[in-house]
This record gives C-alpha cells, structure tokens and sequence, in this order.
C-alpha cells in the first residue's frame, strides 16, 4: 500500500476563529493508481494535497506514505521525502524564472544530492527528451509556450523517480487542447506504472482519472472507481 | 552544490546592477577608508622615519628641562647652564659619545647685492658635517679656525645660493646678514649639497656661521640652547643616553634640568601618534563598514520578500533549511566580498594620489588589504545571516502562495 490516510484533520487558526478545514478524512491508495481529487474551492482538497504532499503536516490523524508515518516527522526530513518521494506538478508551472528550462529540471538532483554536474546534466537532459522537449532545454520560462512550460514540470517531478506523483490543477491555466495533451501524458505515465493523484475541480478531467474521490466541507462525500 | 549556488547568487545580484553596486556602496568607501588610511598613515611614518634615519640613528637631542615657574608660568632655567665648555666636558666624560656640538641659531634677514631673503642662521662647527651627514658641494665648510678666530665667514643652503646669487658665483662675494638692528658682513666661502626638503624645515635655505661667532658677536651670550651629540654607533645610543643623563645629573644636581631625546625615543613617539591617529580613523572606517553591513541586509531582506515564491519552489523540491541558509548567505556574502575587491582597488587609488601629493612612497601592505577584505566578508556573513534564516524558515505552504 502506497497510501494511507487515516482520520486525519487540520485545523487553522484564522485570528480568534478556528477553521477547520479536515473534519476527519481517510482513505488508502495503491501504487499505480490514478487517483482525482476533487471538490468546490473552501472544500479543503488544496489543504488535503499539502498534506499528502508533505508540504504541511495533519492537527490530528495519521498519513502513512509507503509505510512511514509522515505525521511525525518534521522541516527538513520531510524536504527529504519531498524530494525522493514525491514530484509535484503545479496549476502555476513553479519554473525558476531567471533559469534554463535544463537547470530548472536539475534542481531536485541538485538537492538530492546526485553529485557530477555532467550527470546531473544528462539526467535532465533524459527527462526533457521524454517529454518532448529535448530542443528547447537552453530556453528561460519566458520563452516556452504554457503547455511546454507544464511538461517542464512533468520532466522535473519524474526526474528522482518519485513513488508518488502530485499535480493541483494542472490544466487550470491551460486551453482545452494543451490540457487534453497534458492529460494524455499522465495517461501514459500511468500505464507505465506511476501513481498519479491530481487535485481539480474540473469534472472532465476527474473523469480521465480511473478512481475519483470527492471532498465537500473537509470531509470525504464519494469515494468511487471509474471503469 | 556550492559552485551551483555561487553562481546563482552572482545572477541574481546581476540582474539587479544599480541595486547591488547602491548596496555594496557602504562595503566600498568602508574598505577603501580602511587601505587609504593604514596606507596614507605607514606612507607618512615611512617618509619620517626614513628622514629621522638619514640624519642617523643614533643622534641624541640635549635640551632645558621645561620647568613650572611661579605663577604657573613656564621657564626654562638650565638655559644657563649650557655652555661651550659643558660640551666639551660631555665629550670627555661619556665614552659613548662620538660627537657633541651645541646649538646655536638665530633668525636674521640676509642681504647680497639686490637680493634679500629672511631666514634661519646656524650656528656650527665643523663637525656639523659628520653629525647630520650634510657637507659643502663647492668651496668649503666652516674650519675650526674660522671658529677659534670667529671669523665672519658664512656657508649657503643651495635653495638660499639660488635665492641670493641668481646669476653670479657666490663664493668669495659678501653677505649682509641683520639681527635685531645689528648688521655684520659675511664672505661666502662654500655651498652645500642639495639634499631636499625635509622634516626639520627647509634645510636648504639655511645660512650657516661660526657658532663662536654667532654667539659672541650676535647673541652676546656664553650659553647655548642645547647640543646635538652622536653616539659612536646605533646600537650604542641607548649607553650614550644614559651616560650623558649620569654626567648631567651630577653635574647640574637636577635631573629636571635637562632632557636627553635619542632619535630612537623621537621615532617611538612618532609612531605612537601616528599609531593613535590610525586608530581613530580606523574606527571611523570601521564604522563606514557597519553601515555598509546593514545596506546589505536591508537589501538582503528585500531579496527575501521578493523571492519568497522562489524559496517556495526550492523548499517543495526538496530543499532543506540549510540550502536555502547556504544560498542566501552565500549571495551576501558575495554581495560584500566584491563590495570589498572594489573598495579594494578604491582605497588604493586614494592612497596613491595622496601619496603623490604628499610625496613619499605608496605602501598598501598585504595584511591591511587582507584584514580589510576578510572584515568585509565577515561583514556580510553577520548582516546576511538573519535574512537568510528568515528565508530558510518560510512556510513552504504559505511561500509558494505568495503572489
């Protein structure tokens, strides 16, 4: 089991209001799973991905990634598993701005500690290839279109081999037909074996996904396998 | 890893050109005051040394003993004391002592042809020559005959020579030479070698007489102002002193009556003055840097704020704290380590020019540069040290939403 995710809660504090944006969810992924969360914005599916993102960590509850209790564990261990573990896909791109497209996809090895500048390079210079971007790796951000920015961050999240991989609205800022290509390319990640959970609100791209599971006010409302 | 860094923060202070050199403007007058001010000072101290040793090390300086008279004025008593004969007894009883020769001058105008020039008449003898190292390039010098006989004969400076005799030779012609209402003509029998100004006044417009002549003749008085004595060597100056002190104590009874000044006391006090003044300015340098530091981190937490998305980034990919700490500490410092080559090289221009107007030679020593360069890295290590924590303890949830 790649997942577990057991009554887990978050709470914030918003000034003297308490906010409760987990009331108590739980669930279980396996690896090589396409996974779609989804629900309205407030609903704490954004709170929920930070969590399992590792990004931030449960008031209450337990989350198991691979077995290890994540809950516990603390800033810098959790940048490790962050960097080994999972690879994250953005509604924004998070590209470095003033870097190549090749450094940007260098920066988890970098901080993965992958030593040798020219393996790092060439690593890079793989992932690139696989997603179609292997003329393109001396170009800034500013130079590439959206969709070709997107499959930057594809090309980094894979770059350390991660078990999971996390995408929030990845076709959020993108037209129908690049999204529907970004799509196509978690497809195939998949088949290949990767476990995919995206974050959206867009049923139509939930409905790419093979199980959707449906949050509303912190809690989780659908849990259901799509054939 | 580091290379990775460094280079990222020279990016990053170089997309910001104007901002990153106005940041590091403190850095670099602070540095360049540093070298400036250790060179300008060691410069000046070189060129006085090398003056106080060219007149020889050890040379010892017997002057009055300055003594609270009544009413809390100041007289000086041993005045009375110092006689020709007082020299010649120093002479005999301190073997340490090469040389000793009294001092004499006064201030008068002198007077040739239709030229005048007021100045500085020295009273000597012929050991004059060997005490300060300064013999006559044409003609002669006072002889010990001219002294017995205080015969009116005078020596010129070169300076004074060319002042008074522009386009005649001065040997042989006779000088007016006026004191205080009284006037007595000289004949010109040498000129001395030109040496360049110094420390101790224009030495090359000086006129020098008979000292039996200038003190029977002008000053009217049997006592002197003080002797000049050379010790037999360097390293004998020290004996010296303490011997003429003995001989002088006993034989005026008072120890305050007198004081002995080697060269070697002079160039102590010297260095201690111009240590203090060092110092001072030091400090004041050094307070040039402190500002500088806290531009840097002014400008450091402003990179903070403004690349909060960044560290966002980072930190999802898997950065920890101390990458981040590494990578904003490093562009500080690197901020402050070029603030400090350039403040480097700016100090050093100001020291050269002036050093050119003050005409000694430009010492910038390896360990002021050194000192001043590792104190502006350290600078930048302090004052970068905060905001890059800051960074490094950014939320990453709450970074990476930061528009």
């Amino acid at each position: 089991m790649l997942i577990q995710v057991v009554n887990l809660q978050k709470t914030y504090r918003m000034g003297p209001v308490q906010v409760h944006a987990l009331k108590g969810v739980s669930f279980q992924i396996e690896a090589g799973e396409f996974v779609a969360i989804i629900g309205p914005s407030g609903s704490g599916k954004s709170t929920l991905m930070h969590i399992l993102g590792c990004l931030d960590q449960p008031s209450a509850g337990r989350y198991l990634l691979e077995g290890q209790d994540v809950s516990t564990v603390f800033d810098d261990q959790l940048a490790e598993i962050r960097n080994k573990k999972i690879g994250f896909v953005f509604q924004q791109f998070n590209l470095l701005p003033k870097a190549t497209i090749l450094q940007n996809v260098c920066v988890p090895l970098i901080y993965g500690g992958i030593r040798g500048r020219r393996r790092q390079l060439k690593l890079a210079e793989q992932a690139l290839q696989q997603v179609g971007l292997g003329d393109r790796l001396h170009h800034r951000p500013n130079e590439i279109s959206g969709g070709q920015k997107q499959r930057v961050a594809i090309a980094r999240a894979l770059i350390n081999n991660p078990s999971l991989i996390l995408a929030d609205e990845p076709t959020g800022n993108l037209d129908t037909k690049t999204g529907r290509e970004i799509m196509n390319i978690f497809r195939q990640l998949n088949k290949e074996g990767h476990t995919i959970i995206m974050v959206t609100h867009d049923q139509e791209i939930a409905g790419q996904a093979r199980r959707v599971i449906q949050i509303r006010d912190g809690l989780v409302q659908k849990d259901e396998v799509i054939a | 890893m580091i290379w990775e860094i460094l280079r990222m923060a020279v990016d990053s202070l170089t997309v910001n050109k104007l901002r990153s050199f106005l940041s590091m403007l403190g850095i670099i007058i602070g540095v360049g005051a540093v070298i400036a001010i250790v060179s300008v000072g060691s410069g000046a101290r070189m060129q006085v040394t090398n003056e106080i040793s060219q007149l020889g090390s050890n040379l010892i300086t017997i002057s009055p003993g300055i003594r609270r008279g009544r009413g809390g004025r100041i007289s000086i008593t041993a005045a009375d004391v110092f006689t020709m004969e007082l020299a010649e007894q120093l002479q005999q009883n301190c073997p340490s002592v090469e040389r000793i020769m009294p001092n004499v001058q006064t201030s008068g105008l002198l007077i040739a042809g239709g030229n005048n020039y007021q100045t500085q008449v020295i009273g000597v003898t012929p050991i004059y020559q060997q005490i300060y190292n300064f013999y006559p390039a044409r003609g002669q010098f006072i002889t010990d005959e001219h002294e017995v006989n205080a015969t009116n004969v005078m020596v010129l400076g070169s300076g004074l020579a060319k002042e008074l005799f522009p386009d005649t030779d001065p040997l042989g012609q006779t000088v007016k030479l006026f004191v205080r209402n009284r006037h007595l003509l000289f004949v010109v029998v040498g000129v001395m070698e030109e040496k360049g100004t110094g420390a101790w006044g224009n030495i090359e417009n000086q006129a020098f007489i008979p000292a039996s002549v200038l003190m029977k003749k002008i000053n009217n008085r049997k006592y002197v102002s003080g002797y000049t004595a050379q010790a037999v060597s360097a390293a004998a100056a020290k004996a010296a002193v303490g011997e003429i002190e003995y001989f002088l104590t006993r034989y005026l009874g008072d120890p305050e009556k007198f004081r002995v000044f080697s060269q070697e006391q002079l160039l102590e006090t010297i260095s201690q003055v111009t240590g203090t003044l060092s110092l001072m300015l030091g400090g004041i340098a050094g307070i040039s840097l402190l500002v500088g530091g806290i531009g840097i981190m002014n400008i450091m937490l402003v990179s903070v704020t403004e690349r909060t998305r960044e560290i966002g980034i980072r930190k999802a990919l898997g950065a920890k704290r101390r990458h981040i700490l590494a990578q904003f500490i490093i562009e500080a410092l690197a901020m402050s380590g070029f603030g400090g080559l350039l403040g480097i090289g700016l100090g050093w221009l100001g020291a050269a020019g002036v050093a050119k107007l003050g005409g000694w030679p430009l010492v910038v020593t390896h360990s002021s540069v050194l000192v001043a360069f590792s104190f502006s890295l350290l600078v930048g290590l302090f004052f970068g040290i905060y905001p890059a924590r800051k960074a490094s303890r950014l939320d990453p949830v709450i970074a990476l939403s930061y528009e």
